[in-house]
């Protein structure tokens, strides 16, 4: 009984404590967005990462979540997914890309200083995660891209059935 | 005044992205926690034993690898410092476990974003064993 106690304490405090580190990150995060946005520096960090965007096929408006999870992780990124998404400025492929790049590179930072820690090579491990990612959502667009010129297609083909 | 009102509205978007992230958080952490003090994790390390060799790894390797896809990298971290592994075999986990780690916190996150849960697991967990195959089995015979 004392040790469902004990883990319940732990667990109380881990978590209070998990959701109170986001809070100070994600809060100034937001503040600092939202400053960018209104005097139209986001506009300037959109324009800057247009190459990488562009290359994925993704709208220029991706750019900055793709930066804040690649920087900052997954939780982080996702947050200003949300906020991009309820402002209606992606679509349903840049969510999707964007899922498959953050989902293998993220982090970037914590996850790779966490191992050299205990001795393994950072760069490898930047490294091979980065290309990955780009490997793996430059596949993943260019399988969205064909999924999508067919579902056009499908409605071409029944605009001309129904005018026949 | 644009900068007051640019400050209260990215504070207000902050503190809801934050109550969002934490009611996911919050009974995630409870669930690993509790998983952890069970003998769950260390009977699933078992089964997965016999299958680190073909990465070149030690069989004990396994808690490690589940470790950090059931609960999160520092719990790796912390079971790797428990085992005399060699700076390979460090890197080869460390590769495996940066494209698949966290799951369930991680994954509970993502499946806000209204994406298929079990298709970026399947990703994750992939590209965990494509780069353990690349690295661990092929460099390590190498080496070797």
């Amino acid at each position: 009984m004392m040790d469902i106690l004990e883990i319940f304490k732990e667990a109380s405090i881990g978590s209070l404590s998990s959701v109170w580190q986001i809070a100070i990150i994600v809060i100034p995060l937001m503040i600092i967005m939202q400053l960018a946005k209104d005097y139209k520096i986001l506009d300037y960090i959109s324009r800057f990462l247009k190459p990488v965007t562009d290359f994925f096929g993704m709208s220029k408006e991706s750019g900055f979540p793709l930066l804040i999870g690649l920087i900052f992780g997954l939780s982080y990124g996702a947050g200003v997914i949300i906020q991009s998404s309820k402002e209606g400025n992606l679509s349903k492929k840049d969510l999707v890309l964007l899922i498959v790049f953050l989902a293998s590179c993220h982090a970037v930072i914590e996850d790779t200083l966490i191992f050299v820690a205990v001795g393994a090579s950072g760069w490898v491990l930047f490294g091979a995660r980065l290309i990955v990612a780009i490997i793996a959502t430059y596949m993943m667009s260019k399988r969205l891209e064909k999924v999508f010129s067919l579902q056009e297609m499908d409605i071409q083909r029944e605009v001309i059935k129904q005018n026949i | 005044m644009v900068f007051f009102n640019s400050v209260k509205e990215g504070a207000k978007k902050g503190l809801e992205t934050t109550i969002m992230l934490g009611k996911i958080i919050i009974p995630v952490y409870f669930f690993i926690t509790f998983l952890r003090h069970t003998p769950a994790l260390d009977f699933i390390a078992k089964l997965f034993e016999p299958f680190m060799n073909f990465f070149n790894l030690p069989g004990e390797a396994a808690i490690v690898l589940v470790m950090g896809n059931f609960l999160n990298l520092y719990a790796a971290i912390g079971a790797i410092k428990a085992l005399s592994l060699n700076p390979f075999e460090v890197t080869v986990i460390a590769l495996m476990l940066s494209f698949s780690h966290s799951l369930f916190m991680e994954t509970a996150v993502v499946k806000k974003l209204k994406v298929s849960a079990s298709k970026v697991v399947l990703l994750r967990v992939s590209l965990m064993l494509g780069i353990g195959l690349l690295y661990g089995t092929l460099l390590g015979g190498l080496i070797k």
